[in-house]
């Protein structure tokens, strides 16, 4: 009965009804603009912005500067430091984070009294933020004051105070060690969740056939798992490639710009520069690189053995 | 059918989703009551002070019920640039908290409203002393009323400089040698709190601008009467090598990255000697030091026996895009009054804005006496205003924190340094509009 009344949702329906398309359309259309509003919308700005002299202090005078704002970064000494940092930083802590984080994993697979309590900690660092990872790591480094020191001398390994961020030799590494003490966690929730579903009758026939430990993990597990290690290397990369909370919160780029990668340095130009301009073009320049770096990743590894995710 | 009664559910959820948003919109634009919300930012945001300023905000709203403060309060470290986005992108904001730092910018942007008409109907300004009025001020305008100024004092270890049977240090060159006499790597201990880190610039800016004294334009303090920068002079390179030295041989090689909070833990956790600090450093010694072992001297002199002391302060401006001015200023000239402000400033450790304040006896205390004596010596304590005029004042503690931690490092000679420094303010001054 009321289906025959003729009110406006009566016709909205008959509306929608003879035009399914539309209906679509209607349901998408939130999800469509926050997407549009918040993704699509700051990234086409933020590509018009790199060739604007666009500066926070002075946006009376923003206008179009064509490649200006590329040329300037790239006769810019700490663009190329920053970006040599960038592959040391990617590369050092991607392998030390993969290697312990499997390890960790392997040993979390066997069942032992207290393994809960043991993954809790394990699984920490993960749940804190990079900015606050900094902080704690930057006391933790600090030459005078700081436990790390405080412990190497005791212990009569060191003489004398090591300036773990102050020595601009110990400052790459110091940061790469707090950044790769974050990263382990990610791999071993990760993949102790694969090794979890490998089946255990493939292990059981291993030892049948009389196969060893090492050759059950080369021959069993690393291929059973090997779709979750290529998503997640490839994810974590590009990770560790945009975050710059670490670097910000140990040394803020420094001393003298010396830890500066080019998401830190991106960071640097509107914080301290208000430089928007120059930003985004250090932002344009990265996402070139990862979207390279992707496409050499998934075709050397071939892409058939991307797991879902 | 229950298909078709679902997507009748969904249609009325929606119908109503829109007509409580269309409902909401005409309350918010067609309010009627006289209930004002006054939206407010503070800038040198630490938990303490935070707890102190809503205290006297919920005394203001007692006194003006019809009136609501919604304080904002980011860390610190986020604050002015948070402010930026907020004024960049015209968000409501009533009251905001201008540094000497960040006037300029703001006032270039044309961000703030100048209050010079309304503090004639407001009696208190009477008794506030000039230096919080010229700290606010920019080319006869005033933008904001100042909550609060610092100027920097020396702390040190009373007990180190007896040990060692020496006086507290009276110019630069005798700091310099007092701090490599008290450094000992060998016991953890050095001479001077050094801070190569975030706030870099100020004791390098500081030593040049007491080096050049008598040629220093006091309107333009970056700059000599003759127009050229005081970076230029054969005498900005003896007081860099002095700082210089300072760090190689009076200060921990971990200094080069220390900002404020290091640089006074290493001063309470005794591993320096030598502190210069604005008095807000102060409630951080009196908790974790021995009071006895601390002693304050006046700022060091330059080579002339005089020294410019820098008043730096920040307060309460009001937005030019503000609906409720008349509200913001009601809120400021409340928090601005001498009884407001006299609590505002023992809390939180700055030099109240009014005359009348000083003869309080908190401010009589030993921590406090060194910064009396240097405001009673006008004529050997020059007080400078800050050069705030140029928009490159903000970006300047970056640009002179990295290109001087390479000088440190010994990357880059002291000369092209100062070339360096010489070319970011002449560039400023060549630029400005």
């Amino acid at each position: 009965m009321k289906d025959d009344h003729p009110s406006i949702i009566g016709r909205f329906q008959a509306g929608f009804r003879n035009s399914p398309r539309g209906f679509i359309f209607f349901s998408l259309l939130p999800t469509l603009i926050l997407v549009l509003a918040f993704t699509y919308y700051p990234f086409l700005r933020g590509i018009v912005m790199a060739f604007q002299n666009y500066q926070l202090f002075d946006l009376t005078n923003v206008r179009f500067i064509g490649l200006d704002n590329f040329k300037n970064i790239f006769n810019d000494p700490k663009f190329k430091h920053a970006a040599v940092n960038s592959a040391y930083w990617v590369f050092i802590s991607l392998i030390l984070q993969f290697t312990i984080g499997l390890t960790v994993a392997l040993m979390l697979s066997k069942r032992f009294r207290g393994r809960g309590i043991f993954q809790g900690f394990v699984f920490y660092s993960w749940a804190l933020s990079g900015f606050l990872i900094g902080l704690i790591w930057k006391w933790m480094f600090n030459s005078q004051i700081g436990v790390i020191n405080d412990l190497l001398l005791r212990t009569g390994i060191i003489q004398e105070r090591i300036g773990f961020l102050s020595d601009p030799n110990w400052a790459m590494t110091s940061v790469i060690i707090a950044n790769v003490w974050y990263g382990i966690a990610f791999f071993a929730i990760m993949l102790l969740a694969a090794l979890q579903s490998v089946p255990s009758e493939l292990y059981e026939a291993g030892s049948m056939d009389g196969a060893s430990g090492a050759r059950k993990l080369f021959n069993i597990t690393m291929p059973y798992i090997m779709p979750t290690v290529i998503t997640t290397t490839l994810l974590r990369a590009i990770w560790i490639f945009n975050d710059p909370s670490i670097i910000y919160g140990l040394t803020n780029g420094g001393p003298a710009g010396s830890t500066h990668i080019l998401s830190s340095l991106m960071l640097d130009k509107i914080m301290y520069g208000g430089d928007y301009g120059a930003a985004s073009a250090i932002g344009i320049v990265m996402i070139g690189i990862l979207l390279l770096y992707t496409i050499f990743y998934l075709s050397v590894t071939r892409s058939a053995k991307m797991g879902d995710f | 059918m229950a298909a078709k009664k679902g997507k009748r559910m969904l249609l009325v959820a929606i119908a109503g989703v829109l007509l409580l948003s269309v409902m909401a919109g005409c309350s918010s634009n067609g309010g009627s009551g006289k209930k004002v919300t006054l939206r407010m930012i503070e800038s040198l945001t630490s938990p303490g002070r935070t707890t102190v300023l809503k205290e006297m905000i919920s005394k203001f709203e007692t006194a003006n019920p019809n009136i609501t403060v919604e304080l904002i309060s980011p860390p610190f470290d986020q604050a002015d640039n948070k402010i930026k986005t907020i004024l960049g992108a015209k968000q409501d904001l009533d009251v905001l908290e201008v540094r000497d730092l960040t006037v300029s910018e703001f006032a270039n942007n044309d961000y703030l409203e100048p209050l010079n008409d309304y503090v004639k109907d407001w009696p208190d300004y009477a008794t506030e002393v000039d230096v919080a009025k010229s700290v606010a001020t920019l080319n006869d305008k005033l933008y904001f009323i100042t909550n609060g100024m610092y100027q920097r004092q020396m702390f040190y270890r009373k007990d180190w400089f007896q040990e060692l049977g020496i006086e507290p240090p009276k110019n630069y060159e005798e700091m310099v040698a007092a701090a490599v006499k008290l450094t000992d790597p060998s016991k953890n201990r050095f001479g001077f709190s050094f801070r190569g880190g975030a706030g870099a610039n100020s004791v390098p800016d500081t030593i040049i601008l007491n080096a050049n004294f008598d040629r220093i334009d006091h309107e333009d303090s970056m700059f000599l009467t003759d127009g050229k920068t005081m970076y230029s002079t054969p005498e900005a390179k003896k007081a860099v090598d002095l700082y210089v030295k300072l760090y190689k041989e009076g200060s921990p090689k971990d200094s080069i990255n220390w900002g404020y909070q290091e640089q006074v833990q290493a001063f309470t956790s005794g591993v320096t000697g030598i502190l210069l600090q604005d008095p807000d450093a102060i409630p951080a010694l009196m908790e974790k030091m021995d009071v006895s072992t601390i002693g304050t001297a006046p700022m060091p002199k330059g080579p002339s026996g005089k020294a410019f002391t820098a008043t730096g302060g920040g307060g309460w401006g009001i937005t030019k895009y503000s609906k409720h001015k008349d509200e913001a200023f009601k809120l400021i000239s409340f928090l601005s009054s001498p009884e407001q402000n006299t609590y505002f400033a023992q809390k939180t450790a700055l030099i109240p804005i009014h005359s009348t304040a000083s003869n309080d006896p908190f401010f009589q205390t030993d921590l406090y006496k060194s910064l009396l004596e240097m405001s009673s010596k006008p004529d050997e304590f020059v007080n400078l205003k800050a050069n705030t005029k140029y928009p490159g004042t903000g970006q300047w503690g970056q640009v002179a924190m990295e290109t001087g931690q390479s000088m440190l490092l010994g990357q880059v000679s002291v000369e092209d340094t100062l070339k360096k420094w010489d070319q970011f303010w002449a560039d400023q001054r060549a630029n400005l509009k």
